[in-house]
């Protein structure tokens, strides 16, 4: 590993006359080999930089470095590498201009900053605008270019040298014919040498080629935000080339394209790269045994002026402390706790160095380099740490202690994107930094009071870090014991008051109706039709409707939020909501509110030009935003959940976010009146925030959205679906059941069932309903069929003509049913409600127990608190009358519903 | 390392050794790292010290903060990374939790090992000190007598040393139904054949979950006696462990009987539930308890009161106090038989107890580890004169008598630390028919364990006690006359890291850590959701 040269010991030899000790640092080696999981490369100063220049400038300082020239021992020697990122500016050039003839034009993209430059593009064709892209056609693709998935083209940018300032210049071009229905170029810039993306405000660059939008004002909006499920670059789209000043620039297009034929631009966007510089300092230690002096030498290649801003220290704690006089030239005291001194430059320009003579007595030299007033350089993190003395070797030498093990990562992509931002970081790595950094300080904290704000914060974040392992054990420690969670849980449901009230449950008996669909907005004024049906959702039997999202949205549909407390939506505006919930609350209906917490569509751009920086009454920055994006290069922690990808995902791990999001639910709560929520994409962070939220809003019921797909087996569906339940459950868990999740599972196995005639699935191996149902049944809120699965978009469609068995499934069992606002006002109406006043009469709850009498091919059949029983399926099924006198109650294509009326 | 030095006799080669050192500045790498001017003014009231904590997850934050000092320029940089130092826990309280009984498998792996990963980094990152791990007989020893297997054992230790907790090791030569940990087949096969080895009512019914203190001395396994193997198996235990002993591992304790507790299986099977029906039964009725109680009333001159246990002791689920043998006044507790019997009947067990705690003490005493027993917390019936619940388990102790004096002596003899379950018990909380009082019991076998020098640790009895259960641990444990230095809380599992449980043993911990500290700064984990649920009595896996 390490050799010593015979050059260099003759050297030393050669200058000093006695012995020479050569060491780096004192700290045992076997340590940091336990430690160091990533061996970096072994900078030995001998080997690299000869130590002749250490030693010349020596003479040139004075009597100070005279004295040691007899009896002086080198301590330390050292070679630090020092990564630096500069910015270096240049700009993205794209223009559009006409080709050869009239049908054939050209767009060219150029960059001027050196990198290994890919355009990353594809194509909307006229009719499917504003939703996915596709390949261009093989024509349009310039030589080069590589298919990426199904749906882009990487082109490498060229380097020209027709670029007019004479440097490199990048860029590639794109022939197209005119007269093709290609209807926009869609791209993104990535260097290949850093991995970073450059987009246009934090959206794709959009060129669109024809005016194909007339008759839509808003081509953001009409994305599907169901797209979602397939997460994907493609989904951020849709952003129209404008210059970067434009107020509401999402919106409005460039007036240039307003006309049908295309016109020739030009545009430049400034970019911003940051490249590294790889510079380094030396420090070595002369002892100079005589005169009990030690005499530090810092030499550096840095460029400019480079001042050490320094200290001494006299134990172990590195506590900063001033030495006494003489100081080297160009020496300030700085605030009686540092000393910053000038380096001198070097003659031939290259760098500087300087020299610090300090009495014995200490046991190490501390300092940090500062190039400018915001540029610092230190030691991974912590200050450069120079032991003097070479008689004592201690454990925690020079700036690296064991717990620094974390640090040794690369530091110097801080800026540019949030990929590198720890997005490989796992949780149990997390929390070995968090173990090893700050063992014990829960009991720490109460020991000094000058620490206990600092630490607070640190607490909080092993309370956190401790809640998420505690959970983690559950789930795990839950699903490997299943027969106990089942006592647990029917014990928990046993003791539970049958009409305690619980967020997670509302009474108990509540029946839910989502009240619109994915047009609802279409008309403008949904609050107000709403408002017409108030009392005839009542009559039906509904105690909750499930409101759309009301706040303002890049899409019309609102679940693209924007400017949370602006209540003026496609559905109407706040006072229309109000009026609306207080019509519902008059009718006995209680109102949930859509509440889109994952995500949130930022209205400015960051310096990068990425889209994350938020406006309106919460405008957040990019700290809110997760850093495990890299589209919204979000500086926040990284997502406590899945990500969506079509908007900047917040960040709810951060104090001021919850905050925020705790005042503002309060304030639908009060302002509007909403009793509760309907909690949008909750697989997208943590459910113990969803807790918090809850604990603090309190509302009289919520349920949410934890939608993620069922375990399939070469295609077909599998029969234990407990994984994807006990996902759902698991969430429900984190929420420490304050909330119930809508029952994907239920439906999904009632798909199965349904469309292949399969009745046996809704038994479980258990003889229990297969869903969540089955497991949690208080808090699983079924659903056959809802605004993203049915309705206009139908991404998942309950089996055509079915609906009713599914009804007659749902509305007999345990859990919350809740009714699609498409199917209550169709030719089910009657139906429906007659399933509902059967469960009333019944008292049949979220808790009612399900006993399954018939599970087979054709046909389902099962008894439910033993007051009403009833089946679905082809197959012939008729209850017994034992103690129970049955009597048929509901009755309709491949089901039937029982009444038991005692004898 | 290749170190190679060349033609220099002054180099001291001594000395040389140090360049390995040098080894050191491979991890020196220093970056850059530029400080943006923080301009987040716009609106933003964030708390000053949020830009600290922002990057702090991540190893990245830590050279911002490191600039950030460096920008306020000031000797502040030494703050940024405090010397944690440990503090200890009031009144030296150190505080374990037991692992789930099945952690190693029948077939010698890890149970949910990944669970229980995460769960220790979660009680690391919480402040305790260690985890308590059961050691099965019939785990390490199933197959053949002598042929032991530590294999899940060993790595369950790693697991615990490379987290830097401490481990203490219940050593369990009992069974566990419900964790269906059973003896060694070799010793259930010789069982079968052998019924006599294990305890018997009255009515013939036989506890299987561990062998009669009866046979200690008597050689039914194979040629061996009981207290042989279990020597042996300490024996080899401590040999396997030695790398660990006195490092993670920094105590042992030693079943002594059910449930790993010094007492009779009086409940016989039933389950605990029932258990404050009656008082239990004499388990005396095996064959060499039986000759051994007539050998002894043939010694002591009566020889008719050795034929078997009193017929007048009522049966499980009969109030003991109605009727009979522990009648309030004038029960044949109080006769000169009873004296004869119960003293006969506590007296093998204190002397069984007396060996096993013996035979532990000679193999473990050069470990530089803390021995343990437990004994068991009788708590019902002790507000009446004859504490039948008390003499059923062996432990004579009346109103006229102190039953705990001997049981402390025979601990104290072997340099042995006391287990004594049921802290989290209030007198409050018993039900009133039961009489039961286990704040009193505790106070007396406190009293006992001072006045022979023995140490004591704790343990929860109820697994479900809920935050009134941790309560009242706080109190034994901070209370005034508090000798208990450790406390075992039992145990993780999925009831331990639900919602209902955890964030009330998150807040004992912290309370026990910092009992005057007032909680109002701490929004996470700080609401109490145990609400306390008379009907879920769960009780404690007891090991």
């Amino acid at each position: 590993m390490s050799t010593i040269t015979i050059d260099t010991l003759f050297h030393h030899r050669r200058r000093h006359g006695h012995r020479q000790i050569h060491r780096s640092s004192l700290t045992p080696i076997t340590k940091f080999q336990l430690i160091s999981k990533a061996p970096q490369p072994f900078h030995l100063i001998c080997a690299q930089t000869p130590n002749t220049r250490y030693f010349q400038p020596l003479k040139a300082l004075g009597s100070a470095i005279v004295e040691t020239s007899e009896s002086s021992i080198i301590t330390f020697s050292e070679t630090f590498q020092l990564k630096r990122t500069e910015k270096v500016e240049g700009k993205i050039a794209i223009s559009l201009e006409s080709g050869k003839n009239e049908d054939c034009w050209q767009l060219t993209v150029g960059c001027s900053l050196p990198g290994n430059w890919i355009l990353h593009w594809g194509v909307n064709y006229v009719g499917n605008v504003g939703s996915e892209w596709v390949q261009p056609p093989p024509d349009m693709r310039p030589p080069g270019s590589i298919p990426v998935k199904d749906y882009a083209i990487e082109t490498p940018l060229e380097r020209t040298s027709a670029s007019p300032e004479g440097e490199a210049f990048y860029e590639v071009m794109i022939d197209f014919d005119t007269k093709s229905s290609i209807a926009a170029i869609n791209f993104v810039l990535k260097d290949e040498e850093t991995g970073n993306w450059y987009q246009h405000r934090g959206r794709d660059f959009k060129v669109p080629l024809i005016d194909y939008l007339q008759d839509d004002g808003n081509v953001v909006g009409a994305k599907k935000r169901s797209g979602a499920w397939k997460g994907a670059l493609r989904e951020i789209s849709n952003i129209f080339l404008k210059p970067a000043a434009e107020p509401k620039g999402e919106n409005i297009r460039d007036p240039g394209l307003r006309k049908k034929s295309l016109q020739v631009f030009y545009k430049e966007h400034s970019v911003v790269k940051e490249i590294v510089a790889n510079n380094s300092v030396s420090v070595s230690v002369t002892q100079c045994l005589e005169k009990a002096k030690n005499v530090l030498y810092i030499e550096t290649d840095l460029p400019g002026d480079v001042v050490v801003h320094w200290g001494v220290c006299r134990d172990e704690s590195k506590n900063w402390e001033i030495p006494g006089e003489p100081y080297p030239p160009e020496t300030n005291i700085f605030k009686d706790k540092a000393l910053r001194t000038l380096l001198k430059q070097k003659i031939n320009g290259h760098g500087s160095s300087g020299s610090f003579t300090l009495d014995e007595g200490f046991l190490g030299f501390v300092f940090v380099l500062k190039l400018n007033e915001n540029s610092w350089l230190n030691c991974n993190g912590r200050d450069f740490y120079i032991p003097f003395s070479s008689s004592v070797a201690p454990a925690k030498h020079s700036g690296l202690t064991p717990e620094g093990k974390e640090e040794h990562k690369e530091l110097d992509t801080l800026v540019i994107s949030g990929n590198a931002l720890g997005s490989n970081e796992e949780v149990s790595a997390n929390t070995d930094e968090i173990i090893n950094d700050i063992r014990n300080l829960l009991s720490d904290i109460s020991s000094e009071k000058s620490r206990k704000t600092k630490s607070r914060e640190a607490h909080k974040r092993i309370l956190l870090e401790i809640e998420m392992l505690a959970a983690e054990a559950y789930s795990i420690f839950r699903s490997s014991m299943p027969t106990y969670i089942e006592t647990d849980l029917q014990e928990d449901e046993g003791l539970e008051p049958s009409v305690r009230i619980s967020s997670g449950t509302g009474s108990g008996f509540e029946i839910l109706c989502q009240g619109f669909n994915w047009e609802s907005h279409k008309s403008g004024k949904w609050y107000m039709e709403l408002h017409e049906k108030a009392s005839k959702l009542s009559s039906l039997g509904f105690s909750v409707i499930w409101l759309p999202p009301p706040t303002a949205s890049v899409s019309p549909e609102g679940y693209m939020p924007t400017d949370l407390y602006n209540l003026n939506s496609r559905y109407g505006n706040i006072d229309q909501l109000k009026v609306l919930v207080t019509r519902l609350h008059e009718v006995g209906i209680r109102v949930l509110g859509d509440v889109v917490l994952n995500h949130r569509c930022a209205q400015h751009q960051n310096q990068n030009g990425v889209w994350n920086i938020f406006g309106g009454r919460l405008n957040w920055d990019e700290r809110a935003v997760v850093a495990d994006d890299p589209h919204f290069q979000g500086r926040g922690n990284k997502s406590s959940g899945d990500n969506f990808h079509a908007a900047p995902n917040i960040d709810h791990s951060q104090e001021f976010v919850r905050k925020d999001i705790k005042e503002w639910l309060r304030w639908l709560r009060e302002e509007i009146g909403y009793d509760g929520w309907r909690l949008d994409f909750v697989r997208g962070f943590w459910g113990g925030y969803v807790k918090d939220y809850l604990d603090s809003s309190e509302p009289y019921f919520a349920v949410g959205e934890y939608w993620d797909s069922l375990s399939y087996t070469y295609g077909e569906m599998d029969h234990n679906q407990d994984a994807h339940k006990q996902r759902i459950i698991d969430w429900i868990n984190a929420t420490n059941g304050t909330a119930g999740a809508f029952d994907v599972t239920t439906k999904g196995i009632l798909h199965s069932v349904l469309e292949r005639c399969e009745y046996w699935r809704l038994s479980d191996e258990k003889g229990q309903p297969p869903g969540v149902v089955g497991w949690w049944p208080s808090r699983a809120v079924t659903f056959i069929e809802n605004h993203d699965t049915g309705s206009t978009q139908g991404h998942w469609r309950f089996p055509g003509g079915k609906e009713m068995q599914g009804y007659a499934y749902i509305l007999t069992h345990p859990g919350t049913p809740s009714v699609f606002y498409d199917h209550i006002f169709s030719d089910y109406q009657s139906q429906i409600s007659e399933l509902i006043s059967v469960r009333k009469r019944n008292k049949i709850n979220c808790r009612s127990k399900v006993e399954i009498m018939m599970a087979e091919r054709d046909v389902y059949a099962a008894m439910i608190n033993e007051k009403i029983a009833m089946k679905i399926g082809p197959g012939h099924y008729e209850p017994s009358n034992g103690p129970q006198n049955w009597s048929l109650a509901v009755e309709g294509n491949d089901y039937k519903v029982w009444e038991a009326s005692s004898k | 390392m290749e170190i190679s030095v060349i033609g220099s006799s002054q180099v001291n080669v001594g000395r040389v050794n140090d360049i390995g050192f040098c080894n050191f500045s491979k991890n020196l790498n220093v970056k850059i790292c530029n400080l943006k001017n923080n301009n987040y003014s716009k609106g933003f009231n964030l708390g000053e010290n949020l830009s600290f904590v922002l990057p702090s997850r991540f190893p990245i934050g830590c050279c911002v903060k490191a600039s950030a000092s460096a920008h306020n320029q000031a000797a502040v940089v030494s703050e940024k990374s405090p010397n944690f130092t440990r503090t200890k826990h009031n009144d030296g309280v150190k505080l374990f939790v037991g692992l789930p009984l099945d952690t190693v498998s029948n077939c010698n792996t890890i149970n949910h090992a990944r669970a229980i990963a995460a769960g220790l980094k979660a009680l690391k990152l919480l402040g305790v000190d260690g985890v308590e791990l059961p050691v099965w007989w019939g785990i390490a020893e199933n197959e053949a007598m002598g042929k032991y297997n530590w294999t899940g054992y060993l790595a369950i230790v790693e697991m615990v040393q490379k987290l830097d907790l401490k481990l203490h090791i219940s050593l369990c030569f009992h069974a566990s139904k419900e964790s269906k940990i059973s003896l060694p087949q070799w010793v259930s096969r010789i069982g079968e054949s052998e019924q006599s080895i294990y305890f018997t009512d009255r009515s013939g019914q036989q506890y299987k979950d561990c062998l009669s203190l009866a046979v200690d001395d008597v050689p039914v396994l194979d040629g061996k006696t009981p207290l042989e193997v279990y020597k042996e198996f300490c024996d080899n235990f401590k040999s396997s462990f030695s790398p660990f002993m006195g490092s993670t591992i920094t105590g042992i304790s030693v079943g002594l009987g059910p449930d790993g507790e010094l007492r009779y299986p009086s409940h016989l099977n039933s389950t605990r539930k029932n258990i404050h029906h009656g008082a239990g039964e004499f388990q005396c009725y095996d064959k060499n308890m039986l000759n051994n109680l007539k050998h002894h009333a043939e010694t002591h001159g009566n020889p008719l009161w050795g034929l078997g246990g009193p017929h007048d002791a009522p049966g499980y689920d009969e109030s003991p106090i109605s009727r009979g043998f522990f009648t309030e006044n004038g029960g044949s507790w109080e006769t000169p038989y009873g004296d004869f019997f119960l003293s006969w009947y506590s007296s093998q067990l204190i002397h069984h107890g007396d060996r096993v705690l013996s035979l532990a003490n000679s193999t473990f005493k050069d470990a530089p580890i803390t021995l343990s027993g437990k004994i068991p917390l009788m708590p019902s019936w002790y507000k009446t004169r004859s504490h039948p619940s008390e003499l059923t388990t062996g432990f004579y102790n009346t109103v006229n008598r102190d039953g705990y004096d001997a049981i402390a002596e025979i601990f104290s003899r072997n340099s042995c630390k006391i287990i004594l379950p049921g802290l989290d018990l209030s007198d409050e909380d018993q039900p009133n028919k039961s009489r039961s009082s286990p704040e009193s019991l505790l106070a007396q076998i406190t009293s006992s364990c001072m006045k022979h020098g023995v140490e004591m640790s704790g343990q929860n009895s109820l697994i479900s006690g809920g935050s009134k259960g941790f309560e009242q641990v706080k109190k034994n444990l901070l209370g005034e006359n508090a000798i208990i230095d450790l406390f075992m809380h039992q145990r993780m599992g999925a009831y331990f890291f639900s919602p209902e449980h955890f964030p009330s043993f998150t807040q004992f911990v912290r309370g026990l850590n910092q009992p005057v500290q007032s909680l109002d700064d701490l929004p996470v984990g700080e609401e109490d959701n145990a609400e306390n649920r008379p009907a879920m009595n769960l009780h404690m896996q007891a090991a």
